[in-house]
């Protein structure tokens, strides 16, 4: 049997991975045609942006055992996508991305499925999200990326994908398995690029490691307004002082021509006017819109990282990445993983600490806000002073400053359980002063509120399985 | 058709107009169209390469549907090499695409001068030893050759060029050539001109740094018989000396001339890369030196002779805290420095060229401009044949790569399952099992774990190819491990797509770094 | 939970938890669910903690135009009580972004640059995460009680400033009065003591 020759298959490649045991393999890996067929029926992939990345990742998935992948993305085609975002064809601008990638990955490659969204990612239900058992970032802002992780890391914990706000989790902290969200996040720019595994509860998240975007640099206005020295300051001045000066209230369109030209125009005026050399047209594009130069051959080497990694975590049929690699081109090559580790007080995927209410008095009235608002001061993990706490973006009481404060005194004299909406289990936020080896310091911490033996709580925990 | 120059914006912020060109000039050929080789050309296609020729001698067969995106339904039974240059042409018209329904293998064989009609050969999936013959052929015919192969989780990316003469390196970090530990007499005539003392807060805190960092200078040369600051305690009293100078707290300028001040310690003249360049043989240049090279001998000279031992000034200057009014006039300053240099090594270049019997005016003003612009970040790569590399390995390399993660990383190797703290080992193992399975494949005529059945006899066999191997390269007492022999099994000679498209991914970029003769890359050693 | 979870290597190998989801998903559809809830950015989070922290200086009000529950919008008004903008109410719009404190907040004012810019270094390039709201607020107190004559945005002002501090002083009273400097037009800003 040994050289037996293998029917034809679509899958003859990859049966190579899914059908054979392996020795650097993830936990429970079990290969066979089971395990290829489940990940064509039950996994179900999200693709975020239908850009650089997104047209990369749609194809590759697509090419990696996946069937059912859903693609999100607000912008149409532009001609400048044109020399990399390879699904698109110059009589597709104009159209929605989303909606043109998947039709060209259907045609190529059969029986695969990708349903389009044409829209902002805000615009989407919490639920629509905790529909897809893997979320694949090809995103080019820090602020979608962050949305994205916030969403992911809320299902964290959740007794059921469709009862948000029950929290679960085991005596060390650790959340239920099934609650967690995988995301997989690539970035590029230029010759340089990144791909990341974010397991929430488990790696650290989006918010964990903030600190790796650096905040864009923005030049004083100071120096635009009075010491112009370069073409970048000139067309800011333009951009930013000149265009609100002359059209009052109008808004600047970055992607309106003729806004453009004028800024352009402006900015070669103040350069003359300063002796400064270097305005032309494509760099006023570029500071205006912050145009990050963008390749063909660094989207695909990071989006196949990135599908490369949803395979291996649907799968398990080679061990994961751990947790950040980056990809430099620009001088020789170098490909760098790096393994973080999470901030265990993260306000975004950390679990919180826990705060157990007896039963017997949540009802009443001693178990006000006022009362919890003083527990916390002598709760051996938090001795939080002065606390202000929050609900679910509602401020149930400030401490400071006094309008806030007059505005939310009313709460401290009602039951914690009515202020949170009766709900038994859940999540809020407090920020106040604690004091540690007798040095003060004010700190912001997320609690797991739990009002014990409230009916329907034990129902619940039957109820969400495990 | 798009405006080209809208459709290329975002890459053209990289390389420009003139490496846009050099890409459109040229001509590439890849040898096997799976889905490795299609990837690569896809992104070269994409970013409007010159010509592209597709060889591959076999059919599409369903198979290939699951791991390549340059084919659907339709193409089954059809030419592979047909199929896919088709498709690729759909991605953009301005790209002349052909192909040949032909096997490398045998084109390699049967019909090497074939090969001397284009700028560069990728080669993808190909073995030992067919990857020796080709590279021998274009070594001969000074055409550049990418190697580039996926098997399983794993791959190769390989450059072979005789000798890679880099212009611009573009560097990410490189020190700007502001020549404060050298200044010309012009600049020092314009520093002259500014009091730094001056008691108007506004002009005295829009003094640039440059102009701060030259007049200390000179001051404390004045009280230390002529010399700069050189030891740790006189870089900090000069440091201390420039704070002093400060009237207000939030002098900006003052604080950027303290984080620059290293800028007049550091040492004159050039870099040590640079001086074994222009010591390299062939700076000594003969009527059939590349253009490359009598620059090289114009600047030598200019180095020796006139610049009293510096490279050319680069002309720009950073952008630091500065009325407009000093920052415009030290710009041009630098600039008509850069340009005064240029005019002089252009000039010697000329009367080089006619000293060889050459077109004085063969080398255009730009080239040589830029030469100049970049003097300091100028390269030369040098490669190896393969075949030197696999018949007379340097152990101690070698060992370097099996012991030092960090080196290992620059090695040809990428290991897909990048799993920290064992990536590099991996990496390395799967250099070495990788030759193993191509002489598994010479004698066994298919590679381990490639057909059906129980991997257990593969193992072995592999097991002790791998031996042979790593006693051939002179590590005996080196091994592979039973984990990763496993894994090069199971792999069984899979391509896989986004295996394929990664390493497609760094292969088209290497190509691309290789073309516009800057930026200097994978293996620079 | 399944065996899996054997020690903190908890990650690979989801399909069986995908398989299940989808068929729990199958025969949980006719419960509904919650109706989704509003959720709280990192940035938000920490907007609230500066909020609850700060410790105004005695010159300084704060306004929730939109109520307790939108602290991402708010005003400032500053009343120096010393300078040359003595008496004088100056109210800034505060606009925090959703990736604050990773960008700064966007502080308005109709007329310290004539067009509403506030220059204040901490606001742009000098900007850090670790600096708070309460930061920005003493910058922008610190505005009125000492001018800065070398930086300004106001170029005209800027140089009477340090040529004539005199005439900058009558021109602010002049214009915190309501009335014509040159060819701008100023809004009164002074409190009619009789109001």
């Amino acid at each position: 049997m040994a050289d037996s020759v293998a029917p034809p298959s679509r899958s003859r490649d990859l049966d190579k991975l899914l059908l054979r045991n392996g020795n650097l393999v993830g936990p429970n890996f079990e290969p066979g045609a089971e395990l290829r067929d489940d990940l064509q029926e039950y996994a179900r992939i999200l693709v975020v942006g239908a850009g650089g990345l997104g047209c990369e990742l749609l194809k590759d998935l697509a090419l990696s055992g996946f069937k059912n992948i859903d693609v999100i993305d607000m912008d149409r085609i532009e001609v400048t996508n044109l020399n990399r975002q390879f699904l698109f064809r110059v009589e597709d601008v104009g159209k929605p991305k989303a909606e043109v990638a998947a039709k060209r990955v259907m045609e190529r490659v059969s029986g695969v499925n990708i349903v389009p969204h044409f829209c902002r990612i805000e615009d989407k239900e919490i639920p629509f999200y905790n529909d897809f058992n893997i979320i694949v970032l090809g995103l080019d802002s820090i602020e979608a990326r962050s949305y994205i992780n916030s969403v992911a890391c809320s299902f964290l914990g959740a007794v059921s994908h469709l009862l948000l706000g029950y929290l679960e989790y085991d005596s060390d902290d650790k959340p239920r398995e099934e609650t967690i969200k995988p995301m997989v996040d690539g970035g590029t720019e230029g010759f340089k690029g990144h791909a990341r595994l974010i397991m929430p509860g488990v790696t650290p998240c989006f918010e964990c490691t903030i600190w790796l975007f650096p905040p864009q640099v923005k030049f004083p206005l100071c120096t635009l307004a009075e010491t112009p020295r370069t073409a970048a300051h000139c067309i800011e001045y333009a951009h930013l002082i000149k265009w609100d000066e002359v059209h009052s209230g109008k808004a600047f369109d970055p992607d309106d021509p003729e806004h453009m030209k004028w800024v352009y125009d402006k900015a070669v005026k103040r350069a003359e006017l300063f002796g400064i050399p270097g305005v032309t047209y494509s760099l006023t594009q570029g500071v205006v819109k912050n145009i990050i130069p963008a390749i063909a051959s660094t989207n695909a080497i990071i989006s196949a990282a990135c599908a490369l990694e949803t395979l291996k975590i649907a799968s398990g049929c080679s061990k994961t990445l751990a947790n950040y690699l980056t990809y430099n081109g620009v001088a020789g090559l170098h490909i760098k993983v790096t393994e973080f580790v999470k901030d265990k007080d993260c306000l975004v995927c950390g679990p919180g600490v826990l705060i157990e209410l007896d039963a017997s008095v949540t009802l009443e009235k001693v178990t006000c806000l006022v009362v919890f608002i003083n527990l916390l001061e002598d709760h051996p993990k938090l001795l939080l002073s002065k606390a202000s706490v929050s609900h679910r973006g509602k401020n149930l009481y400030m401490q400071a400053p006094p309008v806030l404060e007059e505005m939310t005194r009313s709460n401290l004299s009602l039951p914690l359980y009515e202020l949170m909406d009766k709900v038994a289990k859940d999540t809020i936020h407090v920020t106040g002063t604690t004091s540690k080896d007798g040095k003060k310091s004010s700190c912001l911490r997320k609690l797991r509120v739990v009002f014990k033996a409230i009916d329907g709580v034990t129902d619940m925990d039957t109820a969400g399985g495990a | 058709m798009a405006e080209p120059k809208i459709k290329y914006d975002r890459q053209l912020r990289i390389w420009g107009e003139q490496g846009q060109a050099a890409l459109e000039k040229a001509s590439i050929c890849l040898l096997n169209c799976g889905p490795t080789g299609s990837e690569t050309l896809k992104n070269l296609v994409l970013g409007g390469i010159g010509s592209i020729t597709v060889i591959d001698g076999s059919k599409v067969v369903l198979g290939d549907l699951g791991n390549n995106f340059m084919l659907d339904e339709s193409c089954v039974g059809e030419s592979k090499a047909k199929s896919v240059c088709a498709f690729l042409q759909e991605l953009n018209d301005a790209v002349k695409a052909k192909f040949i329904e032909e096997y490398p293998e045998a084109l390699i064989k049967t019909n090497p001068s074939f090969f001397s009609q284009f700028t560069l050969v990728v080669a993808t999936q190909l073995v030992e030893d067919s990857m020796v013959k080709l590279d021998k052929i274009c070594r001969e015919a000074n055409v550049m050759l990418i190697f580039a192969r996926s098997y399983g989780l794993t791959g190769l990316v390989r450059i072979s060029v005789k000798e890679h003469t880099v212009i611009e390196s573009k560097p990410d970090h490189f020190l700007d050539d502001l020549r404060l530990n050298n200044p010309w007499p012009e600049l020092r005539k314009f520093a002259e001109t500014i009091d730094i003392n001056v008691q108007d807060p506004v002009a005295h805190k829009h003094t640039p740094y440059v102009v701060i960092l030259l007049k200390v200078a000179e001051e404390w040369a004045k009280s230390h018989q002529g010399s700069l600051p050189s030891t740790r305690e006189e870089k900090r009293e000069f440091k201390e000396l420039l704070k002093s100078k400060t009237i207000a707290f939030d002098e900006d300028n003052y604080k950027e001339a303290v984080e620059a001040s290293f800028k007049v310690f550091s040492s004159r003249g050039i870099s040590q890369d640079l001086k074994q360049i222009i010591d390299d043989s062939q700076a000594e240049v003969s009527s059939n030196s590349s253009n490359y090279w009598v620059m090289m001998a114009a600047l030598k000279d200019f180095i020796a002779s006139e610049s009293g031992g510096e490279a050319p000034l680069e002309g720009s200057i950073p952008d630091m805290t500065s009325s407009t009014e000093h920052y415009v006039n030290l710009q041009k300053i630098y600039q008509a420095k850069a340009e005064a240099d240029f005019l002089s090594i252009e000039q010697r270049v000329r009367n080089i060229l006619k000293k060889l019997g050459r077109e004085p005016e063969s080398i255009s003003k730009a080239t040589i401009k830029s030469f100049c612009r970049n003097a300091r970040k100028l390269k030369v790569c040098r490669y190896r044949l393969i075949e030197d590399e696999f018949s007379n390995p340097s152990i101690t390399e070698l060992q370097k790569y099996l012991t030092d993660e960090d080196y290992s990383l620059a090695k040809q190797i990428l290991a897909m399952s990048p799993v920290k703290s064992e990536i590099y080992i991996v990496a390395v193992g799967f250099y070495i099992l990788l030759r193993a399975t191509d002489r598994f494949a010479a004698n066994y005529n298919c590679f381990p774990g490639e057909f059906e059945g129980p991997l257990d006899e593969d193992i072995s066999r592999l097991k002790t190819t791998a031996v042979g191997v790593l006693s051939d390269l002179g590590c005996n007492g080196s091994t592979v491990t039973e984990d990763l022999i496993n894994e090069m099994c199971r792999f069984g000679a899979a391509e896989l797509h986004a295996v394929a498209a990664f390493i497609g991914g760094i292969a088209s970029q290497e190509v691309i770094k290789v073309f516009f003769f800057f930026f200097s890359f994978l293996f620079n050693t | 939970m399944e065996e899996s979870s054997n020690d903190d290597d908890t990650i690979g190998t989801m399909i069986r938890l995908f398989k299940v989801k989808e068929k729990q998903k199958e025969n949980s559809l006719a419960n509904g669910g919650r109706p989704p809830v509003k959720k709280q950015t990192a940035g938000e989070l920490r907007l609230n903690k500066d909020i609850a922290e700060l410790n105004l200086p005695q010159t300084c009000t704060i306004e929730f135009p939109n109520g307790k529950d939108d602290l991402m919008n708010f005003e400032v008004s500053v009343k120096p009580d010393e300078g040359y903008y003595r008496d004088g109410k100056f109210l800034f719009t505060f606009q925090v972004p959703p990736m604050y404190p990773h960008e700064p907040p966007k502080v308005f004012h109709p007329n310290i640059d004539l067009e509403g810019s506030v220059c204040l270094n901490v606001l742009r390039e000098d900007w850090k995460p670790v600096l708070n709201i309460n930061t920005i607020i003493y910058g922008l107190t610190h505005l009125f009680t000492e001018p800065n004559p070398e930086d300004p945005l106001n170029h005209e002002a800027a140089k009477l400033l340090r040529d004539n501090p005199y005439e900058f002083e009558s021109n602010v009273r002049f214009a915190m009065e309501g009335g014509r400097v040159g060819n701008t037009w100023y809004a009164r800003c002074i409190e009619n003591p009789y109001d």
